[in-house]
């Protein structure tokens, strides 16, 4: 993808040594314009993965596998009082449809599937397999 | 300036001895240079070490000299040739041997008509070090051959510089030393 | 805290001792280094200093020199001050990286111990590991002796960290004849060397958890060229700061350093340029020649990198014949002294009578006599008015006369 034209710095404006922050501010958490999560690559998926909130077991598996950062985590407290990750989506401007994070999900019945990307997500979740048909 | 050649088998302690040398001499306020020249052999082959002292520093950095002193650490050394090599009618032999002087120029013919003393390094550095390591022995007959500097403040600055080794090995080389300041010829 | 350590006023040390006292005295927080003659003193004398407790940092023993830069490339990304030692087929093997290094804007030291390059190989000293790194990005720093082995390192970690340049530096001395040479040596006490380098201030550190930045960005053909040209830049510009810190050095120890070091250059007629050891051996050469009446110069280029061009021809301008010596195998041209001292001249539009030499490779002798056999040579030409002897001559080489012309 083509650098945004308002992003070419002339040579005088240049970061030294390439050294890219990821923040503007990274008190308030405002991205720079360098952070690749300003980059969309959703255009060309044809298939989309659909997450299935009542099958995950928040392994994180997914989270990390993924090449563009698209799992989108929530910190929760659990049963016995401690912090914790709890994976709630799919930032799909972000993902590319490679189906990585389907192939890693350890569950029983996966709690990622590829879908064609017209289908609707929560038409996806009802055609779910269960056990008897997995 | 004063040029000293050492002649020597890598592991003799040559090395060593040429930089203390020009340690202690450096020590009196002169200008010194050490260093050595040898390949990536193994310990035994023979090898050869210099020192320059002089009082204004010391510029050149060619490894080739006429030497003054030429001291040969290895007995063996004493009847190879090149021990000679680039010398002068002036420059001062002292060798490594258990012969007395006549014996030895009888087989080491190009000692002949040189400056030539004897000392008994090895055996000197076996009684008394308890290793065969000829170098600072070597030193001692150096000093008193040459009388460079005054032998006690000699052996006060080698003390110094042997610091950093047990006390056991420090005194038996201050007698080794001694010893060869005594016995060279 | 470390442990001071004893200094007499004058110190017997060899090249290698000496950088070693320089990488203790600057508290470096990561060494990371593979030993490889004739640097492997450097590195083994300093992980004795921290095994007696001279030094807090760390010291990481890798398995090649392209991990041990790549190490040094991480620390000084972390944001630490970081030092290395080298030399020949290790600095070969690191030249990736280097590039990386200085790519980075890291400012790390490395105290490098010229040697030839294989095959055949031979662990003396030639600069053909200098040359190989010439257009790493790196400040090429030369020491001739070990006290400026010594003091090339101090001022190498100051230049290297100012803020205005921020970029790699080596610091190089000849192989055996500097490094293996014990000469008399006057340090600095540890605090006054420690005060005179600073505390290191680090830039975009990667250990900054809250403010993460990136290292090693890929850059295309829409940005590469503005990252190389200002790092260009800061490289052209750093005299600024390599002319302050020597001055602050001169200052402090008496010892006078220039980017452009000369020897009875003023009134000369022809001129020598040598870099390393060499230099020093030449001077001894031109007492000889100004005895028999030729009025003869010196001139090095203590940084090797930025090359000084225009200092150069500005000092060069009276002398009608000038021979660039290069400890180097020039391999299919001029050698790289040559080249540079006749691409400054001409942008001066100067003509002095330009030929080449090479000399030492592999660490063979060179002597005051033979450098006294080119300055005659050179007075040929300076003669005649142009030139009539060889183009490229070969010192101390067996065999019969090879030129080239
Ligand atoms: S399909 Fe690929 S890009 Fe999309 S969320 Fe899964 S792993 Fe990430
Ligand atoms: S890999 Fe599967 S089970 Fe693990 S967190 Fe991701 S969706 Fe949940």
């Amino acid at each position: 993808m083509a650098t945004p034209k308002e992003m070419m710095t002339t040579w005088d404006k240049i970061q030294p040594g390439a050294v890219l922050p990821s923040f503007e501010d990274p008190e308030k958490k405002i991205r720079s314009k360098f952070n690749s999560y300003n980059y969309k690559v959703a255009d060309w998926r044809v298939e989309k993965p659909v997450f299935n909130r009542d099958l995950c077991i928040d392994c994180d598996f997914c989270w990390v596998s993924c090449p563009d950062s698209c799992f989108i985590v929530e910190e929760v407290v659990n049963k016995r009082g401690k912090k914790q990750a709890k994976i709630v989506g799919i930032n799909y401007n972000l993902c590319k449809g490679c189906a990585v994070c389907v192939d890693v999900c350890p569950t029983p019945i996966k709690s990622l599937l590829m879908f064609p990307e017209f289908v609707d997500n929560d038409e996806a979740l009802k055609q779910w397999p269960t056990k008897d048909n997995k | 300036m004063l040029q000293i050649r050492w002649h020597s088998r890598a592991g003799q302690g040559a090395v060593t001895g040429a930089k203390a040398l020009a340690d202690v001499m450096a020590r009196t306020g002169k200008y010194v240079q050490a260093y050595s020249v040898y390949g990536a052999e193994k310990r035994g082959a023979p090898m050869t070490a210099y020192d320059k002292i002089d009082d204004k520093p010391i510029l050149d950095h060619s490894k080739w000299m006429t030497p003054d002193y030429v001291l040969v650490i290895d007995p063996s050394l004493v009847f190879q040739e090149e021990i000679v090599d680039n010398t002068t009618d002036d420059t001062i032999f002292i060798v490594t041997s258990h012969m007395d002087k006549d014996d030895l120029l009888s087989i080491a013919k190009h000692l002949q008509g040189k400056k030539v003393y004897v000392i008994d390094a090895i055996k000197i550095s076996q009684e008394e070090i308890g290793r065969a390591i000829p170098n600072t022995p070597m030193l001692g007959a150096f000093i008193k051959v040459s009388g460079i500097i005054p032998f006690e403040d000699f052996l006060t600055s080698i003390e110094d510089i042997l610091s950093k080794f047990p006390r056991k090995i420090i005194d038996g080389n201050l007698r080794a030393i001694k010893r060869a300041y005594e016995e060279v010829k | 805290m470390a442990e001071r350590y004893e200094l007499k006023q004058k110190e017997v040390w060899d090249g290698n001792m000496a950088a070693s006292h320089a990488l203790r005295q600057a508290q470096v927080d990561v060494v990371a280094a593979y030993p490889i003659t004739p640097s492997t003193p450097i590195v083994q004398n300093y992980a004795q200093f921290l095994a007696d407790g001279y030094v807090d940092g760390e010291f990481v023993m890798v398995e090649s020199e392209h991990s041990a830069m790549s190490a040094c490339v991480g620390a000084a990304a972390a944001g630490g001050r970081v030092a290395t030692a080298t030399s020949s087929q290790g600095y070969a093997l690191m030249v990736e990286v280097l590039y990386q290094a200085s790519g980075m804007r890291l400012p790390i030291v490395m105290t490098v111990v010229n040697r030839a390059l294989a095959s055949p190989l031979n662990i003396h000293g030639d600069h053909g590991d200098l040359y190989l790194g010439r257009d790493a990005g790196w400040i090429h720093l030369i020491a001739n002796n070990p006290q400026e082995a010594y003091d090339m390192t101090l001022c190498a970690f100051k230049i290297a960290e100012d803020e205005r340049v921020r970029l790699p530096v080596t610091t190089n001395q000849d192989g055996f004849l500097v490094s293996h040479t014990a000469q008399v040596v006057e340090p600095l006490q540890d605090e006054v060397a420690y005060k005179f380098i600073g505390d290191y201030k680090p830039m975009n550190p990667m250990l900054d958890t809250k403010n993460p930045v990136t290292y090693g960005a890929q850059t295309e053909e829409e940005w590469h060229f503005e990252f190389k040209a200002s790092q260009h830049k800061a490289l052209m510009e750093s005299p600024v700061v390599i002319d302050e810190v020597f001055e602050a050095f001169e200052k402090l120890t008496g010892r006078k350093y220039n980017r452009v070091e000369t020897y009875k250059l003023d009134d000369a007629e022809i001129a020598l340029v040598i870099m390393g050891s060499a230099y020093e051996t030449a001077m001894v050469a031109v007492d000889k020649a100004r005895e028999e009446g030729i009025k003869v110069g010196l001139l090095m280029p203590r940084t090797f990198r930025p090359f000084p061009y225009n200092e150069i021809a500005e000092k060069l301008k009276n002398v009608k014949a000038i021979a660039a010596l290069d400890r180097n195998a020039p391999m299919g041209a001029m050698g790289a002294l040559y080249n540079e001292v006749s691409g400054a001249l001409a942008a001066n539009g100067q003509s002095a009578i330009m030929t080449n030499y090479i000399y030492g490779l592999g660490g063979r002798d060179i002597t005051a006599e033979h450098i006294l056999e080119v300055i005659k040579e050179t007075e040929k030409n300076a003669k005649a008015g142009k030139r009539v002897t060889d183009l490229q001559g070969f010192i101390n080489l067996r065999g019969p006369k090879l030129s080239f012309n």
